[in-house]
């Protein structure tokens, strides 16, 4: 039988593809990467875009929360600060309450009221970051002014119903304020700057005992409904900090995926490359004994 | 009856014929490393033999001369594998350029740059971080440059595509002259043949043929006919006669909207050439089937996204308080052929993101959730943009993957045709060693007998005495 006469040449073309071998597995080793092109792993490619994808969402709503963590802990304080000066005003109101004040120390209550009022507007037009929080959608501009031209004083609200809300990664909804009007004027007895006002007016014009006793109850139906709607507030960090830790441990499981997937096994690839190494040893070898002068018959004639 | 004087013509007649094989084998030895030489051998012949008397006589032996040896099956099959393989792995290169504009995101920061998949994820999640906090200058900022990012991106990859496209063009029509030398020199080639070797091999001029059919099957995708008086046909692989006998068929190009077609006399062959195999059919496969479809897949993310954001952006109010009317992010595509080229920013406000919703105040931030859900919804032909993305990643690396794999299987099918070829037409140096020694040894019979038979002649023109001839 006949063989290829070239076959030298075939075993360095053998060669070259060794060596292209041992230049990709030097390649994934130096960067540390399994995939360097598409073609390499395509199902791995699109996988990696999909995780890398939700890493970063994650990565992303973690920052927003910080933001958003920060807002929401203002929010609660105001309030806080809130249910305080609305406890000192329902012990002056109680203290007023019982009929041994003569009128000048009544208005002097009053004008008490009047100062805790005026606290609890500047507290219900906080700001964060120059938002005003408890103005629904309107943040830009203070929600409440109180006008002294009627009797009792009027305390109105510019802001609107407006309710913002986050998403989490995982599609859950994360209220992220309460429109001040139904926190500090709702309808009914529920109105904390209704139950001021008429608490003011109440002292400082004379009214019956009858008169401010029911208005200093409205003040603590009022007190307790603020004390609501901070659990509003209240509920909303703690569902936030639920959700940043589990959003956390989800990239820190995502992220071991994509590593997994992507990344070079550094034993396996030092040890292909090892298996190529010997392989272009033996074949130089072969390729020097097969190509050398002396193999030929030729040489052997005289 | 035999003489001593026949006996001398017929062993310098086999003096001749063996110079004549020892001629063929040193002509053997020196093309040892001649490409597309086809190795020769002596044809030896014994010649007629003479009657006298009812007696038969032999009468030596004729060198008819050199037969080279060949396999035209193994040829023909030889140039239908090469075409396949030069067209896979010309289109493998071209391939390999296309994915690297998408090389895999490892996850690093760095890495990232310049990465689609990314960008699409950054640009969605600014608008999850104005949900925080939608009047904020530097989150509308942010907003502003993931767009512009992401729009730079596409639109780089989109250039990047089309310039390599007219590199391919230009590439391919450059084949085209290379092409008609061969065509022309392979009709001469016939005329040649067919007027000096009508019936039988002729030798190194059809070696020459050979070389240059299989220069040209590397180039374009061919069939071949043998005609009579031992010329051949060639056709393109859809039927185009190129070269009919003596007279060739020169491939032309012209300019068909925008893009080099190419035609054989009046008829545009472009489809056909595309598969038909050849560095022309890589290259046209390239640059009409794998070029086309990763832009049009770019061009349908990038008129989705812009679109649609610039529907949102157009639904809400901005932060000066423009309702239903805040204007563009992106440029708004007209169709979406060209989307991904001419994808930008249009928007230079950051106030005139409308994050918040349809008559709401500026503190609002449903219009910016629902832009941040946009990339959990199928607006790119049903996907999300990340899904869509990824599909278009996974379906660009198998193609890829799946031309590689066709190249290698080709080339191997092809060094396996090459070393059976090689087998029965290469010179094998040890053959003709030990040819050369054969011959060498009849040539030293034969003059052992030439001077025997001096002896003999002298001893009878002697006549017994040993002193007048020697």
């Amino acid at each position: 039988m006949r063989v290829d006469p070239y076959f030298v040449s075939n075993l360095v073309g053998s060669l070259d593809q060794t060596q292209v071998t041992e230049q990709q597995l030097t390649a994934e080793l130096s960067s540390g990467v399994r995939v360097n092109s598409l073609s390499q792993d395509p199902v791995a490619s699109g996988e990696n875009v999909l995780l890398l994808n939700q890493i970063q969402q994650d990565d992303s709503f973690t920052q927003s929360s910080s933001l958003v963590q920060g807002q929401l802990q203002v929010a609660d304080s105001a309030l806080g600060s809130v249910v305080s000066q609305l406890t000192q005003a329902i012990s002056l109101a109680t203290s007023a309450n019982n009929g041994t004040l003569n009128q000048s120390d009544l208005t002097s209550i009053s004008n008490q009221i009047a100062g805790i009022r005026d606290e609890v507007t500047s507290l219900a037009n906080t700001n964060y970051q120059g938002q005003y929080i408890f103005a629904g959608g309107q943040t830009a501009t203070a929600p409440f002014t109180t006008s002294s031209a009627t009797t009792p004083a009027t305390t109105t609200y510019n802001g609107d119903e407006d309710v913002n809300s986050l998403q989490t990664p995982n599609g859950q909804t994360i209220q992220l304020n309460v429109p001040g009007d139904q926190i500090f004027t709702a309808s009914g007895a529920n109105s904390v700057f209704g139950a001021l006002n008429n608490l003011v007016a109440d002292y400082a014009g004379g009214a019956t005992t009858a008169v401010s006793v029911s208005d200093t109850e409205a003040l603590n139906t009022a007190l307790n409904y603020v004390s609501q709607q901070r659990v509003l507030v209240d509920n909303s960090l703690t569902r936030l900090t639920a959700s940043t830790d589990a959003v956390t441990g989800e990239q820190t499981q995502l992220t071991a995926a994509q590593s997994n997937l992507m990344q070079a096994d550094l034993p396996t690839i030092s040890t292909q490359l090892s298996l190529a190494e010997t392989q272009q040893t033996a074949l130089e070898d072969v390729i020097a004994q097969m190509g050398s002068a002396s193999n030929s018959l030729f040489s052997k004639l005289q | 009856m035999g003489t001593i004087n026949s006996a001398f013509s017929l062993i310098s007649q086999a003096l001749d014929a063996d110079q004549s094989g020892l001629s063929i084998v040193a002509n053997n030895v020196a093309n040892a490393n001649t490409t597309g030489y086809t190795r020769e051998t002596p044809n030896w012949q014994e010649n007629q033999p003479v009657d006298i008397n009812g007696v038969s006589y032999g009468a030596g032996v004729t060198e008819t001369g050199p037969t080279s040896v060949r396999d035209r099956v193994l040829d023909e099959r030889l140039v239908q594998q090469q075409q396949l393989a030069s067209a896979s792995g010309t289109r493998l290169t071209a391939l390999n350029t296309l994915q690297a504009l998408f090389t895999p995101d490892s996850g690093s920061s760095t890495s990232s740059a310049g990465d689609i998949g990314s960008d699409i994820t950054t640009f969605f999640d600014s608008f999850s971080s104005l949900e925080a906090n939608p009047s904020n200058d530097a989150l509308r900022q942010q907003v502003l440059s993931s767009a512009s990012i992401l729009a730079g991106d596409v639109s780089n990859a989109a250039a990047s595509l089309n310039s390599q496209k007219a590199a391919l063009d230009q590439e391919a029509s450059g084949v085209t002259s290379q092409v008609n030398a061969l065509t022309g020199a392979l009709a001469q080639l016939n005329q040649q043949i067919q007027s000096i070797s009508p019936d039988a091999d002729a030798g190194t001029l059809e070696d020459q043929r050979q070389q240059d059919l299989s220069q040209l099957s590397q180039l374009i995708g061919i069939n071949q006919v043998t005609t009579e008086n031992n010329g051949i046909s060639i056709t393109t692989t859809s039927g185009q006669l190129l070269v009919s006998e003596g007279s060739s068929v020169p491939l032309t190009t012209g300019s068909v909207g925008g893009v080099t077609h190419f035609f054989v006399g009046n008829t545009d062959v472009t489809a056909q050439l595309t598969n038909g195999g050849g560095e022309l059919g890589g290259y046209l496969t390239a640059r009409d089937q794998d070029i086309p479809t990763a832009l049009a897949s770019l061009d349908q993310l990038a008129y989705s996204v812009s679109t649609q954001v610039n529907k949102l952006n157009n639904a809400g109010t901005d932060l000066d308080g423009d309702n239903g009317n805040a204007g563009n992010l992106f440029s708004q595509p007209a169709q979406v052929a060209g989307s991904a080229a001419s994808m930008s920013v249009v928007m230079t406000n950051p106030n005139h993101i409308a994050a918040a919703g349809a008559g709401q105040g500026t503190g609002d931030n449903s219009n910016a959730t629902a832009m941040a859900s946009l990339a959990n919804q199928g607006i790119v032909s049903g996907q999300t943009p990340t899904d869509f993305y990824s599909n278009f990643v996974t379906t660009l690396g198998s193609t890829v993957s799946n031309v590689q794999t066709e190249n290698t299987a080709q080339n191997a099918s092809v060094t396996q045709l090459q070393t059976q070829n090689d087998a029965l037409s290469g010179v094998n140096l040890d053959d003709e060693a030990s040819s050369m020694t054969t011959l060498e040894r009849s040539y030293q019979a034969a003059s052992q007998v030439f001077t025997m038979l001096n002896t003999i002649i002298a001893s009878a023109l002697n006549l017994g005495e040993e002193t007048t001839v020697s």
